[in-house]
């Protein structure tokens, strides 16, 4: 799995670091960064409810 | 934020059309997940609720918006949808939250580092002292209105931490965001809110431009003295206009947003011994918990934007002009997806749109969480099991932002 954040989708929300903390981070402005753009399988999941929990669907996986 | 108000010439109501406004606003305050189940019955976008009629006497349509994807539609789409509007008393717009993009944007890159996790991390076991001493003078009591020893006043207190105000100041914040938020019921009448409310703006500018003064000099490491050095992208400051405009809007959107908050979650949990059971099993699902409370309760119920330029959503024309009120609690809870239609406290995943969405994303989001998860910890920290107080009616507060004014919870003290 390999995930990508849309930055101009992007606001901030915060839900994608909290929900997936191995897979994402937070820059200064509490934006989200992908930090495993190559998901290990083991953070699948939190990955895919990531997704989920974003409320301006800025999260790609393929 | 807060469509009750909004344009519109309050004079020109007459006192039925008043009466009725408060009657809708009762039954949507009292019931939000029916009350926008019944509209979107009737069609995703209606031209015929409360806020059409307090707009329509000032001559404005109204459209309340109802679907998930045009709601996110109004929110996103700043080219179409715009959020340039007088609010709250304030002559000028206040920023960020009634400036479009570019200079939105520009503006956004200054606050929102301000209030990024990391800071508000910082902050945190500020709040959490503040809690347990709030705990602390009651716990032996067995009983609290909840609303007015912790929900009022601790968004309040941090809010004078971050602006280097002193805690003594505590009882006027409380009072100017009052008249901000709802000065039709502090005041009696829509007419004589307005009167109160520009009255109070003043104030508040002026206080606010007075300890701007007192740091002119001698700067303080505070959000005023920040703003104060803080310079924008062509590398010019701030100007004390633009700095006034902030400073009101975090005191108009930034207290009460986190009170009705805490006093809808407090309000279910009391009503939901398993929800207090799971939480004492299992704290850690206190972020889940107040996710999926945030989404089911929806606090601010409605966010405003104006038409730019004809357009239609969900095939019903909208003509350019027309206020758009985008009902949050119907985009949050639908049965478009019937998954939204139950509460699952632990799943903490479905994307909810409490904190608006697009550019205007609340820029205080960090904060309220924070402050959130820090008193639903402390609290079940120390008082695990409680309720309402038997022979209370809740009463909802009938405005944009839903709250309980009076949140009476008992408890058995030796628990504390």
């Amino acid at each position: 799995m390999k995930v990508t954040i849309d930055v101009d989708r992007c606001q901030g929300h915060g839900r994608c670091y909290e929900v997936a903390p191995d897979v994402f981070t937070d820059d200064d402005r509490g934006r989200g960064e992908v930090i495993k753009a190559d998901v290990p399988v083991e953070f699948e999941a939190q990955v895919l409810l990531a997704v989920s929990a974003c409320p301006e669907k800025a999260i790609t996986v393929s | 934020m807060a469509d009750y108000g909004q344009g519109g010439a309050p004079s020109a109501m007459s006192p039925e059309a008043e009466a009725q406004i408060k009657a809708w606003t009762y039954e949507r305050s009292n019931d939000p997940r029916g009350y926008y189940e019944r509209l979107r019955a009737k069609c995703p976008v209606d031209f015929e609720t409360h806020q059409s009629a307090a707009n329509g006497a000032g001559g404005i349509t109204t459209a309340a918006v109802l679907s998930r994807a045009d709601i996110e539609e109004v929110l996103r789409n700043t080219d179409i949808f715009s959020s340039e509007m007088p609010i709250m008393g304030s002559q000028e717009p206040v920023i960020p939250l009634g400036v479009d993009p570019p200079l939105h944007s520009m503006y956004r890159r200054v606050l929102d580092p301000l209030f990024s996790p990391k800071k508000m991390a910082v902050l945190q076991p500020k709040v959490a002292d503040a809690v347990n001493e709030m705990i602390d003078s009651f716990i032996e009591n067995g009983e609290v209105d909840f609303s007015e020893a912790i929900a009022v006043p601790l968004p309040c207190l941090m809010f004078l931490e971050l602006l280097g105000l002193p805690g003594a100041e505590l009882d006027e914040m409380v009072r100017w965001k009052d008249i901000m938020i709802r000065p039709e019921i502090v005041a009696g009448s829509a007419e004589a809110g307005m009167a109160l409310q520009a009255q109070t703006a003043g104030e508040i500018y002026g206080r606010f431009g007075a300890e701007m003064e007192k740091r002119r000099n001698a700067p303080t490491d505070d959000l005023i003295s920040y703003f104060m050095s803080a310079t924008v992208e062509d590398g010019r400051n701030l100007t004390d206009s633009e700095i006034l405009r902030i400073l009101f809007l975090l005191l108009a959107a930034g207290l009460d947003t986190v009170t009705i908050s805490l006093q809808a979650i407090f309000n279910y949990l009391a009503t939901h011994p398993e929800a207090q059971q799971l939480i004492h099993d299992d704290p850690d699902q206190i972020d889940n918990v107040i996710e999926e409370l945030l989404r089911w309760e929806t606090p601010v119920q409605t966010l405003t934007r104006i038409a730019k330029v004809d357009t239609e959503l969900s095939g019903c024309p909208i003509a350019a002009g027309t206020h758009m009120i985008a009902a949050l609690p119907s985009g949050n809870v639908n049965e478009e997806y019937p998954e939204t239609l139950t509460v699952d406290l632990t799943r903490g995943d479905k994307a909810h749109l409490s904190f608006g969405g697009g550019n205007h994303r609340c820029l205080g989001s960090h904060l309220a969480r924070m402050e959130l998860r820090t008193v639903l910890r402390e609290w079940h920290k120390r008082i695990p099991f409680y309720s309402i107080k038997p022979g209370t009616d809740i009463e909802w507060v009938a405005s944009t932002l839903r709250g309980i004014d009076y949140l009476p919870l008992v408890w058995t003290s030796e628990k504390g």
